[in-house]
Formats: C-alpha cells, sequence, structure tokens
C-alpha cells in the first residue's frame, strides 16, 4: 500500500502542543522544581579576575562551615576535568590559571543554600594577576599576552589564535575588485548577546547503589554531557546516565555550562553519596555562561553601475573570549553565510576566532550568520542607495536563484524559494508605497522608515561533523506507542514534531502517542541537538522508526484479514482488508503479539554527504539551505535616538511546514530574539567585568517592545527532508537586525554600523560614553553634535573611475 | 514566624524565618513549584502571583507582608474540573506555550488583566504583560490567547 498518494492527516494540520497542559496548568516541573530526599545544594567559587595564575587553592576552610559536606576542584577530576570540542581547552574546574571573571574555581555541597554559599566565601583563593586581553583585534599581535593554551602541537601559529582561517574562495576577488566601478568598503561590529533563557542553569545529580550517576540536566545534548562525565569522572559509560528534565529555554545556551555543572554536581554526588542539586541565581547566570561571540568585520563589495553585484571581500574576527567550546564551528557558518544569497563572480573570505579574557562565547541561535548577514545586508542597501536603486530590486537582480551557483561553488537544484520570499515580503508590507512616501519625510522630530533584510541559512551541520539521528518507536500494552528520540526539545516543538510524523506514518491519534523524555539509558545517540537539525534528522530518523513498525502491523492485519499487505486500506485507525469490515487498531495489535511480532522498532537516519576543502574554501557546505526575507518597520525619534519598531514581516522558505503553530511560534520568537539584537541587548566588558548582571541591565524585548508580526512560510519542498520539510528555528532571527538598521538608516539617513543600534549610536552614530580603552578625545563630541544634520552625507564610498 | 493566608482559596498556617520572599515562601515551605523564580529582582514576572485581587512579583514581596492576605497562585488556577480554564485552555490553543518557564507567569497576568478590564484591545494585553518576560513566544500568541479569552467571557 503506497503512502505517498494519501493526503496528509496530521503532519501540517493544525495540532498542539505534546507538553502545553502541563505546562499551562504549573505542573511541569524543571531542575528548581526538584526536590529529592537528602539533597545538597551546591555552590561555586567563581574567578574575580579575567587572567590569573591560581597560587594558592586551600579548600579545608570551607569544610569547616556547619552545613558543608564536601568541596571539589579541579584535582577531584581525571586529567583535571579537561574536555571541550572541537577544542579541548577547558576544565570542569578552572585549574592553574583563570581566564575570565566567573569561571568556576571550586564547588562546594553542603545542606542548604546558605552553607554552600559560606562555604564558598571560606575557600581561600590566591589568584596572582596576569597581563589580560580584551580586544580581539590585538589578539594576534606579537606583543599580545598570551591567553589561549599552550599549544602541544608546536605552536605554528599565535597561541591566541584559536580556530583555523575559515575560508570561501571564488575566483580572485582583488583583482575583480579593482575592476569594478564602484566599490563600498565597510566595517561592521556585532556585540556580545546573552541567551537570556527565563531558567538559569541548574543540575541535579543522583548517587547509585552500584557507584553510578543519575544526572538531570536541562542541556541540548544528553549524549555529550554523558561521555564528558564518564571521561572526567573516570567511570564506564554504562553507569552515567543523563536525563532532560522540561527545559526553560537554551536557544544554544545550555552545552557546555550544564557540562560542567553536571560534572561538578555529578562529583559531589560520588564524594557525599548524597543528591546534589545546583541552580544559578541571574546574576550568576550572566557572569558565568558563554554568550554569543562579539565579531568585527571588514567588507568590500564591487558592483556594476547597473547594481550587478561582481565581488565581495570580506574578513571577519570572532572575539569568542577565554574558551573554544562551539566558536571555531560558528566561525566556520561565518565564513560560508559572510556574503550573503547573492551571485558574485569572485568571493575572498577569511574568518577566525581569537582568545581574549571576555567571558566566552559558544553556540547561540544563528551562530554566525546574524553576525555577517548584519554586515553584508547593511552594504547591500548602502549600495542600493548610492545607485538610487530600490533595495528590494538590487537584491532581486542579485539574489541566488534555482540553478545558480553559490559562491562555494554549490549547485542550488531544488527547494529554493528566496525569490517568493522577497516578493511576498514586498506585498505584505506594502513596501513600494511606504518607501516612496517615507522617502519625502521633512519632520525634525519623528521620521519613519522601512528596511528589508534577506539571508540563506545552511541546514544542520554540514561540514562541521557526522550527521545522523536515531530513533525508537513500541507499542505498549495499554496500546499506546511510546517514542523516543536523541534529539531534544528544549522549548522548540520537537517532541510534537515528533509525535505528528509517528501519528501520520502509523495512522493512529496523536492523542495515542508519548514520547520519553530524552534519557542516555533509552534514546539512541543522535549528534547534538543544534543547528536547527532536529525536525530533518530527527524527523526522518522517527519517520523510519514508524515505518518499520507500521510494516509488521500491516503483516499482521494482512494476516488477520487474510489478503495481502498491498490490499489492505485504512479508515482512520482501522485496518480495512478485501471483505470492506473495519478492524479496530487494536484487534491488529493484539494479533500481532498472538503471531509473536515484536512490535518496537527503530530508524536511523544519517544526511546526505557533504564535501568541503577547508584548505581551498570550495565545496558543498550544507546539504541544503532555508531562505527568508523581512521587512521592519521603524520610526525613529530625531531628537532622542529612541527607535520603535512599528510592524515586521517575515516570509521564510523553510520547505514543507509539520507543525504550523509552532513553527509560527519559532518565528515570531527568533524574530523578537533578533530584535533585541538589534536595539537594546548589549553585554559590555569593562576590562573583562561584565556590566549587565540582570534583566534591570540586560534589556530583552517586552510584550510592548515587540509589534504586531506578519509572518508567512513559503513551502519548497525539500526531497530529503521528511514530508518535504527543512527547519526555521535558527533563521527566524538572522535578517531582524539588518532589517531594523535599513529602516533606521531609511527613516534618518544615518547607518548604524555597530550592535546595538541604542540611542546614542542612532542618534549620535557612536557611544555616548566609550569604553575606557578608546580615544578619550571623542568623549567631549555630545556637546558638538547635539543637534543631528538634516540630511546627512552618506558616507563616501570609494569609486574608481 | 506563622504567616496565615488565604491560598488558593483555603486557609494555610507555614512558619517561616521573616526575611524571605514569598516567592520563596510558596516554593520551599509550600512546595508549591507552579510560581518560577527567573530574576529574583521584579524585572521578569516569572513569579507572578495575585495577591488580594493585585498582580505582584512575589519575589519583591516580604512573606510576612502575605500575612492575612488572600493569595492565588498557578496551581489556583484552573477549569470546574481542576483541568485547564478557558485561558489555559486558549494558551494550549493559540499556541502561546515554548519552552513554559514564563507561561504561569503569563497566566497570572493574563488573569489579573482580564479581571480589571474585561474587554482589552491588544495594544491593552501587551501593556497588561510589560512586566513578564518571554524569551521563547515573541508575545504574539500569548496575545492572541488572551484575546480569545476576553472575547469569550464577554459572550458569558
Ligand atoms: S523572579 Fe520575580 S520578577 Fe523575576
Ligand atoms: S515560553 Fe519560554 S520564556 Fe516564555
Amino acid at each position: 500500500m503506497s503512502h505517498f498518494t494519501q493526503p496528509l492527516e496530521y503532519v501540517g494540520r493544525p495540532a498542539q502542543r505534546v507538553d502545553a497542559l502541563d505546562k499551562v496548568m504549573g505542573r511541569a516541573k524543571y531542575i528548581a522544581d526538584y526536590r529529592v530526599p537528602g539533597m545538597l545544594h551546591a555552590r561555586c567559587l567563581r574567578s574575580t579576575l579575567p587572567h590569573a595564575r591560581i597560587a594558592r587553592l586551600d579548600t579545608t576552610p570551607a569544610l569547616r562551615v556547619p552545613g558543608v559536606r564536601a568541596v571539589i576542584t579541579s584535582d577531584d577530576f581525571v586529567d583535571h576535568g579537561l574536555y571541550g570540542f572541537p577544542v579541548k581547552d577547558k576544565y570542569m574546574l578552572a585549574y592553574q590559571k583563570v581566564r575570565y571573571v566567573g569561571e568556576a574555581i571550586a564547588t562546594v555541597a553542603a545542606d542548604t543554600p546558605q552553607a554552600a554559599l559560606a562555604g564558598a566565601q571560606a575557600i581561600l583563593c590566591e589568584l596572582e594577576p596576569l597581563p589580560a586581553l580584551f580586544d580581539a583585534t590585538r589578539a594576534l599581535d606579537p606583543d599580545a599576552p598570551q591567553v589561549g593554551p599552550d599549544r602541544k602541537n608546536g605552536n605554528r601559529e599565535h597561541p591566541n589564535l584559536k580556530s583555523d582561517h575559515m575560508l570561501v574562495c571564488k575566483g580572485n576577488a582583488e583583482a575583480e575588485l579593482a575592476d569594478c566601478p564602484i566599490v563600498l568598503d565597510r566595517r561592521y561590529f556585532t556585540d556580545w548577546q546573552e541567551h537570556a533563557y527565563i531558567e538559569p542553569e541548574g543540575v541535579l545529580a543522583i548517587p547509585t547503589p552500584e557507584g553510578g550517576v543519575v544526572v538531570y540536566a536541562p542541556n541540548q545534548s544528553p549524549f555529550i554531557n554523558q561521555n564528558n562525565l564518564a571521561m572526567v569522572l573516570g567511570l564506564p559509560i554504562n553507569l552515567v546516565r543523563v536525563i532532560q528534565p522540561t527545559v526553560g529555554g537554551s536557544f544554544g545556551g545550555k552545552d557546555d555550562i550544564i557540562y560542567e555543572s553536571s560534572a561538578q554536581a555529578a562529583k559531589l554526588a560520588l564524594v557525599t553519596g548524597r543528591p546534589v542539586r545546583m541552580v544559578f541565581s541571574r546574576e550568576e547566570s550572566l557572569v558565568a555562561s558563554y554568550k554569543r561571540d562579539a565579531m568585527h568585520m571588514h567588507i568590500r563589495l564591487g558592483a556594476d553601475r547597473d547594481g550587478t553585484l561582481r565581488a565581495c571581500w570580506f574578513r571577519g574576527i570572532l572575539d569568542s573570549g577565554a574558551y573554544a567550546s562551539e566558536t571555531p564551528f560558528t566561525a566556520w557558518r561565518a565564513s560560508i553565510h559572510a556574503m550573503g544569497a547573492y551571485r558574485y563572480n569572485a568571493c575572498d573570505v577569511d574568518v577566525y576566532c581569537v582568545y581574549t579574557n571576555n567571558g566566552y562565547a559558544g553556540a547561540f541561535r544563528g551562530f554566525g550568520n546574524p553576525e555577517v548577514c548584519f554586515a553584508v545586508e547593511q552594504t547591500v542597501d548602502e549600495l542600493a542607495d548610492m545607485l538610487g536603486m530600490d533595495p528590494i530590486d538590487l537584491r532581486l537582480k542579485n539574489c541566488l536563484r534555482l540553478g545558480d551557483e553559490t559562491a562555494h561553488g554549490q549547485k542550488l537544484d531544488e527547494s529554493m524559494g528566496l525569490v517568493e520570499c522577497i516578493n511576498t515580503v514586498r506585498r505584505l508590507s506594502d513596501w513600494d508605497r511606504k518607501r516612496a512616501e517615507y522617502s519625502r519625510q521633512t519632520s525634525t522630530e519623528k521620521r519613519r522608515g522601512i528596511g528589508v533584510a534577506i539571508m540563506y541559512h545552511g541546514m544542520s551541520l554540514g561540514a562541521e561533523g557526522a550527521d545522523y539521528a536515531g530513533a525508537t518507536i513500541s507499542v505498549l500494552p495499554d496500546y499506546s506507542v511510546d517514542l523516543t528520540s536523541g534529539l531534544t526539545d528544549y522549548g522548540t516543538g520537537s517532541r510534537t514534531v515528533f509525535t505528528l510524523i509517528a501519528a501520520e506514518e502509523l495512522g493512529v491519534r496523536p492523542d495515542r502517542i508519548r514520547i520519553q523524555r530524552p534519557d542516555t539509558n533509552t534514546a539512541i545517540e543522535s549528534g547534538p541537538t543544534v543547528a536547527s537539525r532536529t525536525t530533518v534528522l530527527g524527523g526522518n530518523a522517527m519517520r523510519a522508526a514508524a515505518r518499520n513498525l507500521r510494516q509488521t502491523l500491516d503483516l499482521a492485519a494482512a494476516d488477520l484479514l487474510r489478503c495481502d499487505p498491498q490490499q489492505l486500506i485504512r479508515v482512520g485507525e482501522s485496518y480495512v482488508g478485501p471483505d470492506e469490515e473495519a478492524v479496530a487498531w487494536e484487534k491488529i495489535v493484539d494479533h500481532a503479539r498472538e503471531m509473536g511480532l515484536i512490535l518496537s522498532a527503530h530508524g536511523k537516519w544519517e544526511a546526505p554527504k557533504i564535501v568541503w576543502d577547508h584548505h581551498h574554501g570550495r565545496g558543498t557546505p550544507y546539504m541544503a539551505y532555508v531562505y527568508g526575507a523581512q521587512v521592519a518597520e521603524v520610526e525613529v525619534d530625531l531628537r532622542t535616538g529612541n527607535t520603535q519598531v512599528l510592524h515586521l514581516w517575515a516570509v521564510h522558505d523553510i520547505g514543507k511546514v509539520i507543525f504550523p503553530q509552532g513553527a509560527y511560534g519559532q518565528l515570531y520568537g527568533g524574530i523578537t530574539q533578533g530584535l533585541g539584537y538589534a536595539l537594546t541587548e548589549q553585554i559590555t566588558y569593562r576590562d573583562g567585568y561584565i556590566q549587565e548582571t540582570n534583566f534591570e541591565s540586560y534589556l530583552i524585548p517586552t510584550s510592548v517592545d515587540v509589534p504586531e508580526i506578519t509572518a508567512q512560510f513559503v513551502e519548497s519542498s525539500y526531497s530529503y527532508g521528511p514530508y518535504g520539510a527543512k527547519n526555521i528555528a535558527e533563521p527566524s532571527l538572522v535578517p531582524t537586525a539588518p532589517a531594523i538598521a535599513n529602516a533606521i538608516a531609511h527613516a534618518t539617513g544615518r547607518r548604524v554600523r555597530e550592535l546595538p543600534m541604542n540611542l546614542e549610536r542612532v542618534l549620535l552614530g557612536h557611544d555616548l560614553q566609550p569604553p575606557a580603552s578608546r580615544d578619550a578625545a571623542i568623549r567631549g563630541v555630545w556637546m558638538e553634535t547635539r543637534s543631528m544634520p538634516q540630511t546627512p552625507a552618506p558616507a563616501a564610498p570609494r569609486i574608481y573611475a | 514566624m506563622w504567616i496565615e493566608m488565604t491560598l488558593n482559596g483555603k486557609p494555610v498556617a507555614v512558619e517561616a524565618p521573616p526575611d524571605i520572599s514569598l516567592l520563596d515562601l510558596l516554593r520551599d515551605y509550600l512546595n508549591l513549584t507552579g510560581t518560577k523564580e527567573g530574576c529574583a529582582v521584579g524585572e521578569c514576572g516569572a513569579c507572578a502571583v495575585i495577591m488580594d485581587g493585585r498582580l505582584v512579583n512575589s519575589c519583591m514581596v516580604l512573606a510576612p507582608q502575605a500575612h492575612g492576605s488572600e493569595v492565588i497562585t498557578i496551581e489556583g488556577v484552573h477549569g470546574p474540573d481542576g483541568g485547564p480554564n478557558d485561558l489555559q485552555q486558549n494558551f494550549i490553543e493559540y499556541g502561546a506555550v515554548q519552552c513554559g518557564i514564563c507561561i504561569p507567569g503569563m497566566i497570572m497576568a493574563g488573569e489579573a488583566l482580564l479581571m480589571h478590564n474585561p474587554n482589552p484591545s491588544r495594544q491593552e494585553i501587551r501593556m497588561g504583560l510589560a512586566g513578564n518576560l518571554c524569551r521563547c513566544t515573541g508575545y504574539q500568541q500569548i496575545v492572541d490567547a488572551i484575546e480569545a479569552t476576553a472575547k469569550g467571557r464577554q459572550k458569558g
């Protein structure tokens, strides 16, 4: 019987989140809600210096504090707890040196949180300051202090160089630029961004009678955590079990920091023989956790006078702080997307990351693409301004289309909906009328502007690593269907996506299906839950598992109904054979059991192989891409620099939409994070000390900052995606900040080339209070430039005759 | 000290130190963990409860201040059968829930808003939620859910 031609019954239809009921009733349990008998509370001692040698560390005074049960340091782990991927450069607790303010040095377990804090404060820790580095652009200077780790491989490179140079090379970009009549040469900067999940970090570790440990950890990738734990605790992997409880948001943020907390709590649980829970305060979360990298970018775009793009030259340096975490991968993804979704004759991209003592950076939704999109999409807009072209027309003239080859050399031969995204967002936003109308404003108080940005985003890991996932499915005695996936749901809705896919393939109602919590004991290892890969990788695996089970049930049905499986049809859940009598699904299950058939199955799916030549910057970096276009309409108060976003339109090509309500939710939420990234979210490391330590200074968008959002999907089917699906989680926020920046430029005539575009940057074009390291000469500028020019002259581009 | 209050319609008395917050009293002394802590400084609204008819951030209320008051937490919000009420059902139906950590506070803010303004505009709903941070949803589907609930309650 063919499953392909039938209309889809559950996939793409209205559905509700499988975990919504528990959440609206207040019943869902997050780590801070877990209480188990005998549970101890853990607390870290953290570094107060950005770079220092640990001269003395004496934990015995802490043990004398009433209520304190144990204290651990890096000495308590195998190899001092060294871990990290792709670079092994971080310790579960600092060893010999600290490299950022907030780095964990020792962890105390005590009867109460208060005793744990008192214990941490009692630890004798002497830190001997070392020269520190805060300016990423100076990190590779010969006289820069070494803040990166010693290299064992003969030190070919500067020790502060964290990653390889990530290259994309097509033709000779220098020569092409020299030949272009118009060249724009621009520098952009994007700042650190905090994930700001509303649930701060936490873990609970419970020792087992066999000498192992069960860790409840709101991490994204439990199997990586399990591997790390086995390694640093010196335990066989089967004695380490990681379970993911309900996660209160992550956005890329709950990996390394949770692995560390897991290792600390697990070690303390093993030492004390008691459960240990550690929950961060918001302040601790902001100080200790990793963030989105800050990125210094230099872009040169070459074009003909008719607006045809010809060359892109791009240099990017990621300030990714004291440890690597996943930032070498971030740099790679940034390099692949640095030139934007356009055609070029020549392209030359080089992106790398460096060590500094500004906190540390890791994965964050978008993973390098929001940074580079901010630069390239504004530069393209400036080109349109210069040429007097409509920004959307210029983009349509140059953007990638079906059949094109990307700058990397990848042929785009299917699932390419970018032009449709652009045309749709143009129509929905009433672009042409507003663009014309707002160009004629004369008000000196408030002006409106409308701006656009487009994007593409490579699906899943691409050349970052092996790309596979597994899933299991089984029928339980009560005829419910039980699912597991090795990929996790930290608020994204993937549990619902998997449920709908299993329902579709099995032909049973979704309310019969239950999906287990991710648990390393029951699920199949599936690589990390990152890179918006869950729907495609996990979805395909679940589809395969459900099909395997379906085949078994079809056999049983054919046996019971005395026909070939091909003759069966389904009416609702029931099976109908040639005699046209409907037989309940439960009966088929019973019969399968009587036949001795096993009603459980697993499925595995591997992404198509991709090829990337790191040395020459050529190849097929991703299996396929998602596309999108967003338009922002803003009103800027010319007297204060305040920007209000009035409306946002977003049209994204994500392939077949499996769970519409969830997909829209991802889009709205991502756009909102992009809006915060654009306007208000600022992390300031002043000499390594973070200045924003709670939500009164780290400003994420509230319900009144976010306008109504009009969203639509273009569903250009992808042949390898489940039912043609692609993905949405990350791409949603990528074009938001540049769309807003372009709208601000339209309103004010002023380009803001730094994020966030706060009041003073919009009003003055620079910071009101420059960081101490900057030239003091610009300090007096507030008085001089108070009144904004009516029609600021655009910065002079470099024009070759 | 002993703190007495009416909690979700029932009288309770609990002994607790005088210097803790209502949030800690609820979570640690009364084991009502539906009320969440997101910041502990009054900025996020994850800890919102209704106290004497007003929406308050329970992390900013000292436990003794709740003495003699009437407090409603998320555990006290439900339909007649103990299942979701209309607002909670609409949160489910309109996709207003993602990670869920802000949702108890959002439900409390929604109930408080509808108590004082049974027929709010979308902008008024946004104003009513301005003290509740959500990092996942972008608020749009939360506004949808509250708007639908207001309309439903108007019809009776
Ligand atoms: S925890 Fe009370 S407002 Fe954030
Ligand atoms: S649903 Fe995650 S913070 Fe609101």
